[in-house]
């Protein structure tokens, strides 16, 4: 479960949000919409442990019941996913996702586990590939594997369909609430596309949390 | 873009105009140097062996030195405020000039500088250490001054480089996949980010190998650095001391091209020994030292030279161990000489107005795929270059005249205007400009009422940065004026031989003076200009 108590972030005077509360069940994908500069990527700055100095932030983030958000990225355990698959352009496909691979897993089993995970999203034989020469919508295959690797407790989804073409988005979009349903973590879908949300899903928009005026 | 072959040869001109000269110039300066003979009398020179060590430490440890702390300070504080707080402080202190900066490190290291006469009370000292705290014989003050300086630059091109959005997310998505800071530079950001950092380092190191203003001032006597040795012999009346100094020149620049191979080569020795090997998945989670306050030192003697030029530059009477003066006093200010400063102006000005004029008609007209030759001065050990230019001068019998002087800046000023404006000029909404034409004027006019005043910001930028290229020049200055120009410049490195402190800090800071008002004027002027129109702020 995932829960963000009670968060009033602010620029200076200016209030961005005030009291926002919501809770996320293990394996619920939840939609939260608004426009482009209403705070979104603020909030998920927040959530990532890398919100910009210029804001300050009181509420409280808990994740499987322990309190995060005073803690440095790297501890937190949220993975991240943008609209840019983001994959490192030094390393191959394979060195991508043995980086987010945790440590037990050693020697000759690293190398099975990627394979392994190469083939469950129908990418077989990819693990020497430069990164640069695979589609669009293989690259966001494997940048969402590579969060998922690293095993989150939750997951956060930065637009991340708004740069794949209207055929591969439906399609990518389908595949991945289905994987992420089967993992069972809490995901929060940030966007300003009604139709990026699953079907059936929770949609919230974050004006809820903002002073309405023009 | 036009297609129009005469606009395009056209544009070419004033940039041709400043570029042109100096090849033939390059071919009559290095020629001699064709011959074996030339290179046996080198071989023998007595002075040549030691040269060469000193220029070989000052520039490489320099360099190395310089590097290893933008990296440190770098994945020390990098995401972090402060890191962006620390641009502000790099944009004032890239604007001193580097004989502006030697002469005050000179004030704070020498054996009766301030360093000495802090210490004076501890070690109860009552007159100068006996140290060889500058002008050192292996050049290692001259290194210092050029790792702290570089160092700068080195974080300042850093610093573009994590502003990217790309590279600022490759390391937050690193870190919430658990991994420590420290890891992730390691592993993600310095083999994506030192490829692009190659050509600034290039730059580095061909600065410290053909200084000579900061090898005066700070560097050994007998023998000075390499440097220092080619510009006396090239200056020299004898024919057979410039084929030498020609010779000699080529051996920087060779110099400069063996550490460029050995860069290369260790590269790839990297890239292949990381090519099929698996991240161990091993995480750090541990934040870099926070007690480690690195950038303190390495940005703090930047204030404390300047501090210590205007403390001086105002200084009455003022004996060792004595950490202030006995008095402050204007008679320093008021004796000063003034001649090199409107010299410095004049210069200046023009300088940087025919580069920026000279960029905006070549970004727009020009062919910009030759632009990497534009860029080469900012690369190439300038002593050849202004032997190239000395040479051409002298044919044309232009030198020591003023023409000539401005003309031999203007080489050095262009790589940095065209620099400054190319970005933000690829970056204009062509849509403004079809916009303008589709009104019905024609592109000039187009370019002289829509485009030029929206790039009010970065022209201005661009203005004042060739100034202060301009102001800090040395080497193009002395050659190409023939000993009758002098600027702040050459005025302060003349009178760091002497031992009048006093004068020799007012010169030096005047010369900082000059970059950083242009700087703030170039910052302020936009602005002023643009007060009622929002949108431009």
């Amino acid at each position: 479960m995932l829960h963000i108590e009670n968060l009033t972030v602010q620029r200076g005077s200016q209030v961005l949000f005030q009291n926002l509360d919501l809770r996320i069940a293990p394996g619920e994908v939840l939609t939260l919409m608004g426009a482009s500069g209403s705070g979104k990527s603020t909030l998920l700055n927040w959530l990532i442990g890398a919100l910009d100095p210029v804001f300050s932030a009181s509420g409280a983030l808990w994740l499987k019941g322990q309190r995060r958000d005073a803690l440095p990225t790297e501890l937190r355990r949220i993975g991240i996913l943008f609209q840019d698959d983001l994959l490192f352009a030094h390393m191959s496909v394979g060195q991508n996702l043995a980086f987010a691979l945790p440590a037990e897993v050693r020697g000759a089993a690293r190398r099975t586990r990627i394979e392994q995970v190469l083939a469950d999203v129908g990418l077989s034989g990819f693990a020497e590939r430069d990164p640069a020469t695979l589609s669009g919508g293989q690259r966001a295959r494997i940048s969402l594997m590579r969060a998922l690797l690293a095993q989150p407790d939750a997951l956060l989804l930065d637009e991340p369909f708004s740069k794949l073409d209207a055929v591969l988005r439906g399609q990518f979009r389908a595949w991945v609430f289905a994987h992420l349903q089967r993992t069972g973590i809490p995901t929060l879908l940030v966007t300003h596309d009604p139709q990026d949300a699953p079907a059936g899903g929770k949609v919230i928009d974050i004006c809820t949390w903002q002073n309405t005026s023009p | 873009m036009t297609d129009n072959p005469r606009t395009l040869w056209l544009a070419t001109v004033p940039v041709a105009l400043v570029i042109a000269p100096v090849l033939p110039g390059l071919y009559w300066a290095l020629s001699p140097a064709g011959d074996s003979a030339v290179w046996r009398a080198l071989w023998q020179e007595p002075q040549w062996p030691l040269a060469l060590q000193t220029t070989l430490t000052s520039a490489l440890l320099g360099s190395l030195l310089a590097a290893a702390g933008a990296a440190m300070l770098a994945m020390l504080i990098y995401p972090s405020a402060l890191w962006s707080r620390l641009q502000r402080h790099l944009a004032v202190l890239l604007s001193v000039p580097h004989a502006a900066f030697a002469v005050g490190l000179f004030f704070l290291l020498a054996p009766s500088g301030w360093l000495a006469r802090a210490l004076a009370p501890l070690m109860g000292w009552s007159s100068p250490p006996n140290w060889v705290s500058v002008q050192d014989p292996y050049g290692l003050s001259l290194a210092l001054a050029l790792a702290i300086k570089e160092s700068w630059f080195l974080l300042w091109m850093l610093m573009a480089l994590l502003g990217e959005q790309a590279v600022a997310r490759q390391m937050l998505v690193a870190r919430s996949l658990g991994y420590g800071r420290l890891q992730i530079w390691r592993a993600v950001l310095w083999p994506q980010l030192l490829p692009r950092l190659a050509w600034p380092m290039a730059a580095v190191l061909a600065y410290g190998l053909s200084v000579v203003d900061m090898a005066i001032v700070l560097g050994p006597g007998t023998p000075p650095t390499l440097a220092v040795l080619v510009w006396r012999w090239l200056t020299d009346a004898n024919p057979d001391q410039q084929a030498l100094g020609g010779a000699a020149s080529l051996v920087l620049l060779l110099l400069l091209v063996a550490a460029g191979g050995v860069a290369c080569l260790a590269w790839q020795v990297y890239r292949h020994q990381r090519q099929r090997r698996l991240p161990k998945g091993q995480r750090r989670p541990h934040a870099p030292p926070a007690w480690l306050k690195l950038h303190v030192p390495m940005l703090g003697v930047g204030y404390l030279v300047v501090a210590l030029l205007a403390l001086w530059s105002l200084a009455g009477p003022w004996f060792f161990p004595a950490l202030w003066p006995q008095e402050l006093t204007l008679t320093s200010w008021r004796s000063a000489n003034w001649q090199p400063f409107w010299t410095t102006l004049w210069l200046a000005t023009a300088a940087s107005m025919w580069c920026v004029a000279a960029t905006l008609i070549w970004l727009e007209w020009g062919p910009q795929r030759y632009n990497a030759v534009l860029y080469l001065p900012l690369i190439v050990p300038a002593l050849p270059l202004v032997a190239g230019q000395y040479a051409a001068l002298l044919k044309l019998q232009l030198d020591g005249q003023a023409a000539g002087v401005l003309w031999s800046h203007l080489l050095m000023v262009l790589p940095y205007t065209l620099l400054t404006l190319v970005g933000a000029y690829r970056g204009f909404d062509a849509r403004l400009m079809t916009s303008a034409r589709a009104l019905g004027q024609g592109r000039f006019s187009a370019c002289l009422r829509v485009k030029w005043p929206l790039l009010q910001r970065p022209i201005a930028a661009a203005l004042a940065v060739g100034f202060a290229v301009s102001v800090a020049q040395y080497l193009p200055t002395l050659f190409a004026g023939g000993g009758r120009f002098a600027t702040v410049t050459t005025e302060a490195v003349a009178l760091s031989a002497g031992g009048n402190r006093r004068v020799l800090a007012v010169q030096a800071l005047l010369q900082v003076a000059l970059p950083l008002a242009a700087f703030a004027l170039a910052a302020l002027w936009p602005h002023w200009n643009s007060r009622h129109r929002l949108g431009l702020r």
